[in-house]
């Protein structure tokens, strides 16, 4: 691991970096681009001749498609063609899951074509799609296509597609579930029965998901037979290539995937779509560009987090956990080729998060029903594991007057054995009760208890919630294209500018001047002297685009070497011509220097110009004769294990970052409405690499989880069509709900990965989700009450005080 | 023109309701008809009448002088709109209450001021008092080629207002309003709580119990959506409109 040397980013173990305290980190590079609207997004994507694309979409939630005449669609002056999914399905191999259920042993799956075929299973399942000379007619056609359904019974909760009963929603398969997921060690019934205190809960978490300010969309231009280029929102754009490849069957290489500038992403842009090569088809059939972007509408039917988990657990008169069980059902929608269902996965190997209790057994049961599928959601399924662990220490805590922080600190893992195994996963390092430590001291925590026992004497619900989480990042699965590792390609012009191009993409967090920055380091060069190219298979190097924190430990690590790679040919190079040692050459302000001799020095820009002009006499040397000045290079962390160890135990995550969190809210006893008055973070996502990011990041994620704890709701009706369609009706925070959130680092350095880095990009959901949780039960606990229904709304608050009241006085 | 293309075309004022529903499909117009040309964006006073203007935005309800002397409830409404600047700068109190969204907070506030709606058609001006132009949810007493020009009020110096919406971005769940009625007495309109407008007067605004009995007992088809069912609302509405007399009484919170 490097630890990085520069003034302004000083790597330490015990963690005293501040919010702010980065000042001189670079700021966003082409951030005045982006706050002025000047900066191209797919809707903002133009071909010559472009046509548009508009989805025919199943009104029933469960039917037998009958037949499809689109004759009348077709006879609209202005339609190019309508396609079918039948028609699709010989046009292209099924759409290949984004991780697919059937590679991970034993569990149900099934291939999912274009559009539907035979059946449909969600209200919004496109069956159709239709291309015109523009999207106002291609609206109107679509509603002219006659679909003819033989209505089939539904399922909509997963408890009751769990039943022997419920309707199928795959024939070839003997259920609706897609498999138990185990993560268990040691015994915990024993240790419950034996447990001097024992408890039960419910907690249940509502179906929410990412709402990116962008939705989705594509343009497909596939008008020469043998050449593919497609604009797509999406956070994979290699991955994309070659899976169209697969599909089409055409060579890789003669498909070009552009993922411009991308307006959020959180997961929901994984690759998985089947509109990504549907767009291809169109413009295949109409010899024209096609360009499709989701409405608002259509982004809203995805889910995510919808679980119910029931938890039981028992623990000593202290407080420590002794052991627990956890039965998890996630109502996964229908299963698709999306990438959602995994996050029951993920969800299930979190545990026993940073905790020490060595007896546990959770059971995760995704199901599916005919709700539309899960997307990817930022955390990934493992804010639920924190959720409910961290409901259970404040549980522990209620029940014995133990105050909650002090009922983690008897709970945490030691930092014992790390980096090594601990429980399940091989942990890079940690310093769980450091981290809170930081965080009661910097938020003030005895404060705010006393300021809630003073509100309390005035009657007011003012409630202080703790949530801490471990966020597995860096996922790598073995035998697919989720990796670990991404690539850059280093270009020196001989102007002595610089040119990064990198496999990883940005969903708009601003990893492409981080990425940047370590390259300018190395040179010792001004960051404005360095362009990125990210999100085009032609221009960079085959990656793996975004997820789970691989910017900043695959893609700075690729980029540094291959920085240092070329820097080494231009220290071979200005040792010859100066004569001296190459141990005596530096890098700094923009020039190289010997540090033997002052009058030794040359700007960048005269080094670069000067070995591309003429290289230096007499010597053989790697790029010394030749102009040697562009490296790839392929990096990064090293903490995987996929060959079972003798306990037969895997780790596919490169990282485990953690993050701890404080909310204060004040809960309205007459209305239920919740006010969040305050939150406060303390991360440790290893070496920050730039705080105005990683503080960015966890603002949203903070933001994220307090929204879908509090407002955020795809709640369906009795037909199952789901009642959100709008952000009217689903009610993401704005800013004036959400407090001026407060945070700061604990700095613990991966040994894992170049830089010590952990990844920064869930930290923040799982502990703000279960922090606010917390919170409310605190608020009402005066009352008696008690809610461990996601989200809290008021109607829901109100009636948990309501019920506390009928308890106490019936 | 409204009456050739009835059925067909929309009168729209700010167009912060029409054109997101036209958008998404919810609502099919071929003809929509702006308002904004017929100088209708004034707020006046004549004849101890207050008028308001069809065209008249939140943003000028909330700069009016007059308004904040005379109808000040409504100015106090307004600051309180979903939505920011983008929807005061642009939605009209008056095409508000003629969409007539019942979980909105105009219709509430204008219903508890007795507002009088100018209308204007085919067969010249009537006039309808608002407890008549508000018939049911989206519906309003406006016939084929007819439009409301303005609504016309007595005014009323004093009003208090509270609402209960979920987040910055929900609709409103409860409004209240409250004015001055007869002998100490105060009328209290809850918006929002069912498909019309309800009326509520106590003759003793701080006797809480006889509060909370009459709302209770007022509420009796509340209604429900997606952000909060029938029964929260009449749960919490008898808190929502001590609220809002106590915003009238100048009572400390």
């Amino acid at each position: 691991m490097d630890v990085l040397q520069s003034s302004n980013s000083v790597t330490r173990v015990d963690g005293t970096a501040e919010s702010g305290r980065h000042e001189d980190q670079p700021r966003r590079q082409h951030g005045d681009r982006i706050l002025t609207g000047r900066e191209q997004y797919l809707d903002d994507i133009s071909v010559p001749g472009m046509l548009h694309a508009a989805l025919a979409r199943s009104p029933h939630p469960h039917a037998r498609i009958v037949s499809i005449d689109a004759t009348a669609a077709e006879a609209i002056p202005g339609v190019e063609v309508v396609l079918t999914g039948e028609r699709a399905a010989g046009m292209a191999k099924p759409v290949p899951h984004f991780m697919d259920p059937g590679l991970a042993g034993g569990l149900n799956t099934a291939d999912f074509g274009v559009l539907a075929v035979g059946k449909v299973r969600w209200v919004g399942e496109p069956v159709a799609a239709v291309v015109a000379d523009s999207l106002a007619t291609a609206e109107a056609a679509v509603t002219a296509i006659a679909v003819e359904y033989e209505i089939l019974p539904a399922v909509f909760e997963a408890e009751d597609a769990m039943r022997a009963e419920a309707p199928r929603l795959f024939e070839h398969w003997p259920d609706n579930v897609i498999g138990h997921l185990p993560n268990t060690e040691g015994d915990a019934d024993a240790k419950i029965r034996d447990a001097e205190y024992r408890a039960s809960a419910r907690i249940t978490s509502g179906r929410h998901q990412p709402v990116p300010m962008e939705t989705r969309g594509y343009v497909g231009s596939w008008v020469t037979p043998d050449r593919i280029e497609l604009w797509a929102a999406t956070q994979n754009p290699h991955v994309l290539r070659t899976r169209l490849a697969d599909m089409l069957g055409l060579s890789e290489e003669r498909i070009r995937v552009i993922a411009p500038r991308m307006g959020g992403s959180f997961g929901y842009k994984f690759v998985g779509f089947p509109e990504e090569v549907l767009v291809c088809l169109l413009s295949r059939l109409t010899g024209a560009p096609v360009k499709w972007i989701e409405t608002r509408a259509d982004e809203l039917l995805a889910g995510g987090r919808e679980f119910t988990h029931d938890v039981e657990f028992g623990f000593n008169a202290d407080g420590v956990l002794e052991g627990f069980k956890v039965r998890s059902v996630g109502n996964v929608g229908c299963l698709a080729s999306w990438s959602g269902w995994g996050m029951a996965a993920q969800g299930c190997f979190t545990y026993p998060g940073v905790y020490k209790c060595a007896d546990y057994a959770v059971e995760v049961i995704p199901v599916v029903t005919n709700k539309a599928p899960w997307s990817g959601f930022r955390a990934y399924g493992k804010e639920q594991a924190n959720l409910v662990l961290d409901r259970i220490m404040d549980l522990i805590s209620t029940k014995l007057g133990i105050d909650p922080a002090t009922v983690r600190f008897r709970n945490f893992q030691s930092s014992e054995g790390m980096p090594g195994w601990v429980h399940n996963k091989h942990i890079d390092s940690a310093n769980y009760a450091g981290a809170l430590t930081k965080l009661l001291q910097f938020a003030d925590y005895d404060g705010l208890r006393r300021r809630q026992a003073e509100a309390r004497k005035q009657g007011r619900l003012l409630g202080v919630g703790l949530g801490y989480e471990l966020t597995p990042e860096g996922g790598e699965m073995f035998d697919s294209l989720t990796r670990g590792h991404d690539s850059a390609t280093v270009r020196v012009h001989p102007s002595g500018t610089v040119t990064v191009a990198t496999g990883i993409t940005s969903p708009g967090t601003g990893n492409d001047t981080t990425i940047a920055f370590v390259v300018a380091r190395e040179f010792g060069i001004d960051l404005d002297r360095i362009d990125t190219i990210q999100g085009d298979t032609d221009r960079a190097p085959y990656g793996f685009g975004i997820m789970g924190g691989r910017a900043a430990m695959a893609g700075t690590a690729a980029a540094a070497d291959a920085a240092r790679e070329i820097r080494r040919h231009m220290i071979t190079f200005t040792a010859a011509e100066w004569g001296c040692a190459p141990e005596q050459i530096v890098f700094g302000g923009g020039s190289v220097r010997a540090t033997h001799d002052e009058s030794k020095s040359m700007s960048f820009e005269e080094l670069a110009s000067s070995i591309y002009r003429r290289g230096s006499n007499g010597s053989s040397q790697s790029g010394i004769t030749h102009a040697d000045l562009e490296a790839t290079k392929v990096a990064g962390p090293d903490n995987f294990h996929h060959e079972p160890d003798e306990q037969g135990r895997i780790n596919f995550y490169a990282s485990y970052p953690y993050c701890a969190a404080v909310v204060v809210v004040e809960v309205d006893g007459e209305t239920g409405v919740v006010t969040v008055q305050e939150c406060s973070a303390v991360d440790d996502c290893g070496a920050v690499l730039n705080s105005n990011f990683v503080d960015s990041q966890l603002y949203g994620a903070l933001a994220q989880g307090i929204g879908g704890t509090l407002w955020e709701d795809l709640p369906y009706d009795e037909t199952g069509i789901s009642q959100a369609q709008s952000l009217k009706e689903y009610l993401l925070p704005r800013a004036s709900d959400l407090p001026a959130f407060r945070v700061a680092h604990q700095e613990t350095p991966s040994p894992f990965t170049r830089f010590g880095t952990k990844g920064a990009g869930d930290s923040g959901i799982g502990s703000g989700m279960a922090a606010v949780l917390n919170a409310v039960n605190d608020a009402i606990a005066p009352l008696g009450a008690q809610i461990h229904h996601l989200p809290l709304s008021p109607p829901r608050i109100l009636n948990a005080i309501k019920a506390a009241g009928e308890m106490t006085h019936p | 023109m409204l009456l050739e293309h009835h059925g067909n075309a929309a009168v729209v004022g700010g167009g912060t309701f029409l054109l997101p529903r036209m958008t998404r499909h919810l609502l099919e117009y071929e003809h929509v008809v702006d308002l904004k040309d017929l100088g209708l964006r004034q707020i006046t006073s004549t004849d101890g009448e207050i008028e308001i203007g069809a065209s008249v935005s939140y943003v000028d309800v909330l700069e009016s002088d007059l308004l904040r002397s005379n109808l000040a409830l409504l100015p106090r409404m307004a600051r309180g709109i979903t939505g920011g600047r983008q929807i005061t700068q642009q939605g009209t109190l008056v095409g508000a209450v003629c969409f007539h969204f019942p979980t909105t907070d105009a219709p509430g506030a204008v219903f508890a001021l007795d507002a009088m709606v100018d209308i204007h058609g085919p067969d010249g001006r009537r006039s309808v008092p608002i407890s008549d132009f508000l018939i049911d949810a989206f519906v309003v007493d406006l016939r084929p080629g007819e439009f409301v020009s303005s609504m016309r009020f007595a005014p009323q110096p004093s009003g208090g207002y509270c609402k209960v919406k979920h987040s910055t971005g929900s609709w409103p769940i409860v409004t209240a309003s409250a004015v001055p009625g007869p002998g100490g007495s105060v009328r209290i309109t809850l918006g929002a709580v069912e498909s019309l407008p309800v009326v509520v007067t106590v003759e003793d605004p701080l006797d809480r119990t006889e509060l909370k009995h009459r709302v209770d007992s007022a509420i009796t088809a509340p209604w429900s959506d997606v952000l909060a069912p029938g029964s929260y609302r009449a749960d919490i509405a008898a808190a929502v409109a001590r609220r809002a007399v106590e915003d009238l009484m100048g009572v400390p919170k």
